[in-house]
């Protein structure tokens, strides 16, 4: 799995949680706050990419990324770790 | 102080009608919407019938997110409470003087067996948002978001009595000036077929003996009746005092005169004649009524054998006897939390109608010599109707209704 890849599946997910998305176009740099979701809505797009991929992440590790290429990121490095 | 408590607006769900216009039209020409139910997480080893609601025929002002993350029973909330909001004008008036009461507990239960069920090999990927969803009280947080509400919202628990138990809440808030308004819903009772086989093993929910005639299984007060047959639904009605309802110049259904809770002290399921009699009398008195002023009588009327027999003595016991009833329930099954709620719509619709509707399959009723509305509806203008929710637990409910003239 790509980076690319992942940030289609956060871009994905994020679509399906927050209204209003549909025709925005995801870049690396979209921090999710701005998109317009909450730190609820942040921790179920963050947990449906991960039950897509496999992938458990502690929730606290989680806030360590400051944008979605970044989060796209650690989930890529925590997939090359498994 | 507020006094005189109306209700300005309504809104409901059910299988044989969505919205007032529909369920009015579907209930004087005595629909019913029975069957085996299909529902994901309904049956296990089993076909127990009721009556589902088709999809939900939602405007664009609730968005696809919203439905998302929302409940069966916390979108049926949603979509009475659009209802009862417009038709009440509920836009014009200061959000903090407005409230919700959510009248049911442990509602969602077929939603939280599916969740258990999906993630039972895989608990480590859980939606973060069960934490919000498996609580009734997230209705009352869809619905204060969806709507702006910012004066209060809670639930209220009374099993099959719940729904006129949040009316008698909503009246509360109001006559206590804690709101000028307050909406009443009572929430959608979601059932996974843990329930269903629990309620039928007590014999509360009706047997299989009409399986390959579903139409036939709701009877309530008929000689062959075997218990309550299921149904889905939800309703709103919103509360208000009859000064505030001027100041928007609505025309209300009804006023709630008075009202009356009786407890049986017994935890089982046995109907109590005595707490049945005394909610009745507690409602008459609290409206300064003796029971000649009745003119309609919509029951608790499930089909429960001991459950029916026992609300038709409470009638005669207090005298009311003679009065036209028929059974809501025979048309839209039993909707448990919702119930209270749905047939006091049920009521109002009739009252503004001047027609009461039909009673389905009550072929053989157990007590003939009572002013039963058959198969067919009949015109009959109610000028002041009771209406009646027991629940498990031993709780009588019973509420008094003038028409507003």
């Amino acid at each position: 799995m790509t980076q690319m890849e992942l940030l289609d599946l956060i871009a994905q997910h994020t679509r399906e949680i927050v209204p209003g998305l549909d025709a925005h176009q995801f870049v690396a740099s979209d921090r999710l706050a701005d998109l317009g979701a909450n730190s609820i809505d942040r921790a179920e797009i963050a947990m449906l990419v991960q039950e897509s991929v496999g992938l458990s992440v502690p929730r606290v590790e989680l806030f360590g990324p400051r944008n979605i290429g970044e989060l796209a990121g650690l989930f890529l490095q925590k997939l090359n770790a498994a | 102080m507020p006094r005189n408590p109306v209700v300005t607006g309504m809104g409901v769900i059910s299988a044989i009608g969505q919205g007032k216009a529909a369920f009015a039209k579907a209930l004087l020409a005595g629909e019913t919407a029975f069957g085996v139910m299909q529902r994901r997480g309904r049956q296990r080893e089993s076909a127990y019938l009721g009556a589902e609601i088709r999809e939900i025929g939602f405007s664009q002002e609730i968005t696809r997110q919203t439905l998302r993350a929302a409940s069966l029973s916390a979108q049926a909330a949603l979509f009475v409470l659009l209802e009862a909001w417009v038709e009440a004008r509920l836009y014009d008036v200061d959000p903090r003087r407005i409230g919700l009461i959510v009248g049911g507990s442990n509602i969602q239960q077929r939603e939280l067996t599916q969740v258990h069920e999906a993630y039972r090999d895989s608990p480590a990927f859980l939606r973060p948002t069960y934490a919000l969803s498996f609580m009734d009280s997230d209705l009352c947080g869809f619905c204060t978001a969806q709507f702006g509400i910012r004066g209060l919202a809670y639930t209220v628990g009374g099993a099959s009595a719940s729904g006129q138990l949040a009316i008698v809440q909503a009246a509360q808030a109001v006559l206590t000036n804690q709101v000028d308004v307050c909406i009443a819903v009572g929430a959608l009772m979601d059932l996974s077929h843990w329930e269903c086989r629990g309620l039928r093993a007590l014999g509360a929910m009706g047997s299989d003996r009409y399986a390959n005639e579903p139409a036939l299984a709701c009877r309530p007060f008929d000689r062959d009746h075997d218990g309550f047959i299921f149904g889905e639904s939800c309703g709103a009605v919103v509360v208000e005092s009859l000064e505030s309802s001027q100041c928007r110049g609505l025309e209300p259904y009804a006023a709630l005169r008075g009202w009356g809770i009786a407890m049986d002290g017994n935890r089982n399921p046995d109907p109590s004649l005595e707490g049945e009699t005394q909610a009745i009398q507690n409602a008459l008195d609290a409206s300064g009524w003796t029971s000649a002023r009745i003119d309609y009588v919509n029951p608790h009327g499930t089909g429960s054998i001991v459950g029916d027999e026992t609300e038709l003595k409470a009638l005669q016991a207090c005298g009311l006897a003679g009065v036209f009833l028929n059974a809501t329930k025979s048309l839209i099954g039993h909707g448990l939390s919702a119930a209270g709620t749905v047939e006091v719509i049920a009521t109002l619709l009739q009252m503004r109608a001047g027609r009461l509707h039909p009673t389905r399959n009550l072929e053989n009723p157990i007590d003939p010599a009572l002013n039963w509305v058959k198969e067919k509806s009949i015109e009959h203008q109610i000028d002041n109707a009771l209406t009646l929710s027991m629940g498990f637990g031993g709780i009588n409910t019973a509420l008094c209704w003038q028409r507003h003239h």
